[in-house]
């Protein structure tokens, strides 16, 4: 669904890269967590995938077509296909909570009719049945979220970028948060979840991919925030690619453990 | 795209904006005000021109019921005086001065003076009996008028001979002088309709950077997203226009239907019905001058 072939994203041709030469494939249906400090490039990565920025080098696929091909016109089509949450969830202050999910659909064109019947079925998915007609600031955090990935999922993108969507909320919250994001999931949607959130990592046990300074150094399927895999040789490894001698290692090689099977995925894999 | 929506994008623009789009309005009308006054000056020139002006230089009006003049003592011009007239400008010594003479009947002289004096009331009470008629004469070369005149304002028939160029002259240049300083005017304040209406639209765009942010991760089209801005800016000039062109309207109907056409009756004045005319092209021009500075202004303030 997503696929990076070799990407590197330089903001300013002195400092480091953003990302740096990254290889990734994330599948139609997966559920994938995006981890790692901040600067570490994780929302460049979702910039890319949105076209709001063009990658120096590489090729970014989203839906199997290459970004970068895509003509300034027909990026709305492309955003239709994608659903973003945010932090600070963004929703329009004077609008009621359906009209803020029913904003989504009238700006692209979609009739009032289908409007009625698409809007109330989603904010039942989320959990936010009977509050259509709230004001934004008469919401808690939680279900603010809740209003943003209705909006974000209203047009049924193949994929959802969420960008730390529990940043601002409770630990409670946050996890009634994931199992909207899991139940869209479950209806077959790609989501791609940029988080510092370590408790929910831990919790849901999904593939999680950990940037540091632009470079990919974990890629594990149904794993931990931190990796429990002891990785001989690391520091050495990232020595290197922040100095850029050589093609950086896009992935770790992780030992297989008998509790936690790591399915590598990097395109990398083979030159580490 | 759902036209209700964009109506209603563009009503909550224009209320939120409203100080800044009650200025633009105000600013493109006494800009176009101005722009509207050049173009009447121009076409009550015209209409003082007259059926003459461009095609003759020298008239010899002949003599009618009531003339005073020496050469009318025998009464009105017989048609043995006019034939001789005829006769005369068609001769060598004068033929070699004229382009083309066309003779103006009394008839034909009622009919032009018809039409060039339509919005005055003095029409109603010229009958054709009282407009002399007269030879029109196309000058090879109009400095040479003199020689015209002494030759014929001595003939019978003749009650005088007037230069029209050299008595509209001076009022015409007077006028075209004024349209221009209006049109200068014009121009200046052309200038701030454009600046305020890039500054309107550039704050619009900002008090709702929000939505067109959320438009634009929805996948909203270009024209979606940057329509209700345009369209902000072309009503206020639209309306601008509009108060303009009433302006107008109201300085023909009151001023010179009302004032002027009274104070001066020999003088034939534009109708209001012809300021309207100018109508069109105030709101064209209002409505293009506001597209074009938003869509400028959103190529380098809006992201879509």
């Amino acid at each position: 669904m997503i696929r990076f072939e070799n990407v590197t994203k330089v903001y300013d041709q002195k400092a480091r890269p953003a990302l740096d030469s990254i290889n990734l494939e994330i599948d139609r249906g997966e559920f994938a967590f995006l981890v790692g400090a901040s600067g570490s490039g994780k929302s460049t990565f979702l910039r890319l995938v949105l076209k709001e920025d063009r990658a120096s080098s590489g090729a970014v696929y989203v839906a199997g077509q290459n970004v970068a091909n895509i003509s300034s016109w027909r990026v709305p089509r492309l955003r239709r296909g994608i659903g973003v949450v945010f932090q600070d969830f963004r929703l329009l202050p004077q609008k009621s909570v359906f009209a803020n999910v029913a904003f989504a659909m009238q700006v692209i064109g979609k009739s009032r009719s289908v409007i009625r019947d698409t809007v109330p079925e989603v904010l039942k998915t989320v959990g936010l049945e009977g509050k259509e007609n709230r004001l934004p600031h008469e919401l808690s955090g939680g279900e603010q979220q809740r209003v943003a990935i209705a909006r974000a999922v209203v047009n049924r993108p193949g994929i959802l970028l969420a960008d730390e969507p529990t940043g601002n909320l409770d630990p409670t919250t946050s996890m009634g948060i994931m199992g909207v994001l899991d139940k869209i999931n479950q209806n077959g949607t790609t989501v791609v979840m940029a988080t510092h959130d370590d408790d929910i990592v831990n919790e849901m046990r999904k593939r999680v991919v950990e940037l540091k300074n632009g470079v990919i150094i974990r890629d594990e399927a149904r794993a931990l925030y931190t990796s429990m895999i002891p990785v001989v040789g690391q520091s050495r490894r990232l020595r290197d690619a922040s100095g850029r001698t050589e093609q950086p290692a896009a992935s770790s090689r992780a030992e297989a453990r008998a509790d936690a099977p790591a399915e590598l995925r990097t395109a990398g894999e083979g030159q580490a | 795209m759902r036209l209700a929506f964009v109506l209603s994008e563009i009503g909550s623009g224009l209320r939120r904006n409203l100080s800044m789009v009650i200025s633009v309005i105000l600013v493109t009308f006494v800009s176009l005000t101005f722009v509207g006054a050049a173009g009447m000056l121009q076409l009550q020139i015209n209409q003082m021109k007259g059926y003459w002006y461009d095609k003759v230089q020298v008239a010899i009006f002949l003599c009618s019921d009531g003339s005073t003049a020496p050469g009318c003592a025998t009464g009105p011009a017989t048609r043995e005086q006019e034939d001789n007239l005829r006769k005369l400008l068609q001769s060598p010594a004068v033929a070699q001065y004229v382009n083309d003479f066309q003779y103006e009947s009394k008839t034909d002289a009622y009919k032009h003076f018809k039409e060039q004096f339509a919005n005055s009331p003095i029409v109603d009470s010229v009958t054709p009996d009282q407009l002399p008629a007269s030879f029109r004469i196309n000058m090879k070369d109009p400095e040479k008028y003199e020689i015209i005149s002494e030759t014929f304002s001595s003939q019978a028939g003749v009650e005088t001979v007037i230069d029209q160029r050299q008595l509209l002259e001076r009022l015409f240049s007077a006028m075209n002088a004024a349209s221009l300083v209006a049109v200068s005017i014009a121009g200046v304040m052309i200038i701030c309709a454009i600046l305020l209406i890039a500054t309107t639209i550039r704050l619009s765009a900002f008090s709702r950077r929000r939505e067109t942010g959320i438009m634009r991760l929805v996948g909203a089209s270009k024209m979606v997203i940057q329509l209700p801005f345009i369209l902000e800016g072309v009503i206020a000039a639209v309306i601008g226009a509009a108060l303009a062109s009433g302006t107008l309207w109201a300085v023909a109907h009151f001023f010179l239907g009302g004032v002027m056409s009274k104070q001066y009756p020999d003088t034939a004045f534009i109708s209001p019905g012809q300021t309207l005319m100018l109508a069109p092209a105030l709101i064209g021009l209002g409505v293009v001058l506001a597209g074009v500075s938003s869509l400028l202004t959103l190529r380098r303030y809006l992201r879509v």
